[in-house]
């Protein structure tokens, strides 16, 4: 596909929306910037992968693209838990946020969070998502 | 006074004095008397009194200090202070401290009396009816707020799922595969959508308290330039921005007028026009900002100019929603803006906008 973007590894998509999940799997499957695309349908269910393979490098996610209103535990609160994870690990994600809120007070506190390199709305923009990761 | 009862507490160490108040009074309302200070607030502890009148000189405890004792328990009666002899220092604390009402002097003039306690039920309904309103209206701004939550996400949040899978469909080259059922399923589903946005934003736009900040204009025009322009280039910008003055001014409304007016520039544009140009004229003084933007589009027609900030008002053969120039004036009104408009085929369309600067407002208070 495109040459001038090298392939990253691991994207990891945390998303309880089901068909967001499908639809965003499938668009970053044809955008083709991935090896390989892990998805989770909670926040918890994501710790839980990167807790359980935090010393195989080669598993973990080099970016994560996070939805922000879930049940349980939101987006948010995934992040209180993820800058908790070792700093060799999070040195080498980027943590993003995909989200369709409009909620001025969600993208105030999406922007302002240090763990966050940029906020995507969705419904995800391959080019957007591409030129980004040319910034990385 | 009609059908309600109005409860009235008077406490004197004189019994004679709650006898004939009670004389006085009694047909017009429901009497508690008590001769001491102790006695009325065993009396406050079981009835909801309306009005409380209290004699200054008793023994143990004064009036003022009686009504300072009860100000956080019992805050809603109203406090008439009652006193045989004029002694500044307690009238003072007792304005001062006692939250009173009434300060009346001994004899009382039974008429004066009589009006002063009406006036006091009618402060105290006042105080409890804007109580209870500020109670209803928080509970309605919970309400609206949890809505236009749920409006933000719950009914945004499949339409935009819908979206994405035209993005698949396009993608994958599916896009023409059933004629034009695609492109309809996407037009509809992005007018849903900028109805959706746009309604949040006028409300956002209607509750939002001011919150001033420095603006920096050319930075603002091209993010949304950018904002704007990301799927469709066509359009040439020529900006002219001149500030070399701070402005202070409220940010969201700012950015809602000039991205509407923006958008509206780039919509509009003729579909045939070769060199699409859309030009941004600011300059910032310490009294304001002048904004102008022009472009070369369709144009206005000559009878619509006045109608085009109505609510729902659209152009015939136009797509828009006819709520973008509705909240434009809006947020204007808010911020204590103008805005003009002209639309003819030399010129093309322009509107003019001034902002005041908050700044100076500030410096000059």
């Amino acid at each position: 596909m495109q040459n001038s973007t090298k392939r990253l590894n691991r994207v990891m998509l945390i998303d309880d929306n089901e068909v967001d999940l499908k639809i965003n799997a499938k668009v970053l499957s044809i955008s083709n910037l991935f090896e390989h695309i892990i998805y989770f349908k909670s926040g918890e269910s994501g710790l839980t992968y990167l807790k359980k393979h935090i010393h195989h490098p080669e598993e973990l996610p080099d970016l994560i693209l996070l939805d922000i209103q879930m049940p349980d535990m939101n987006g948010f609160e995934f992040l209180d838990y993820y800058k908790r994870l070792p700093k060799p690990f999070i040195d080498n994600c980027t943590v993003t946020i995909l989200s369709s809120t409009l909620d001025f007070g969600d993208i105030k506190k999406a922007e302002a969070n240090t763990y966050v390199a940029k906020m995507f709305m969705k419904p995800l923009n391959p080019k957007e998502l591409r030129d980004f990761l040319h910034l990385l | 006074m009609n059908t309600t009862t109005v409860r009235v507490l008077y406490i004197d160490d004189e019994e004679n004095n709650l006898h004939a108040f009670k004389a006085s009074f009694r047909r017009q309302y429901e009497i508690y008397t008590a001769i001491s200070a102790a006695e009325g607030l065993k009396i406050l502890e079981n009835v909801p009194v309306n009005v409380i009148i209290a004699d200054q000189k008793m023994p143990g405890m004064t009036g003022v200090e009686f009504f300072k004792s009860i100000i956080n328990t019992y805050p809603d009666p109203i406090r008439i202070l009652l006193t045989g002899y004029t002694d500044i220092e307690a009238l003072a604390d007792a304005i001062n401290h006692g939250d009173i009402y009434r300060y009346i002097t001994k004899p009382w003039n039974d008429l004066e009396l009589h009006n002063s306690i009406k006036n006091a039920y009618d402060a105290y309904k006042a105080k409890i009816d804007l109580r209870n309103k500020i109670a209803e209206l928080e509970k309605t701004n919970d309400e609206l707020n949890r809505f236009i939550y749920s409006i933000s996400h719950e009914l945004r949040a499949p339409l935009v799922s819908v979206l994405g899978i035209v993005n698949l469909v396009k993608m994958e080259d599916l896009y023409d595969s059933s004629g034009e059922y695609w492109s309809l399923i996407e037009t509809c589903s992005n007018k849903l959508d900028y109805y959706i946005q746009k309604t949040l934003q006028y409300y956002k736009n209607n509750k939002t308290a001011s919150d001033l900040s420095s603006i920096n204009f050319k930075k603002l025009i091209t993010e949304l330039i950018e904002l704007y322009t990301y799927t469709d280039k066509s359009t040439n910008f020529i900006l002219n921005i001149e500030q070399n003055e701070e402005f202070i001014g409220d940010a969201f409304r700012i950015e809602v007028i000039l991205g509407n007016l923006i958008s509206n520039a780039i919509k509009y544009q003729n579909v045939n026009e070769e060199n699409k140009r859309v030009s941004v004229n600011i300059s910032v003084t310490s009294y304001g900002a002048d904004i102008s933007i022009n472009d070369n589009g369709v144009g206005i027609l000559n009878e619509h100019l006045e109608k085009i900030f109505t609510q729902f008002f659209k152009g015939k053969n136009q797509h828009g929603s006819g709520l973008g120039l509705f909240i434009v004036k809006e947020a204007l009104t808010k911020i204590h803006g103008k805005i003009e408009v002209s639309s003819n085929v030399i010129d093309g369309t322009t509107f003019k906008i001034t902002i005041p600067n908050a700044k100076f407002d500030k410096e000059t208070k």
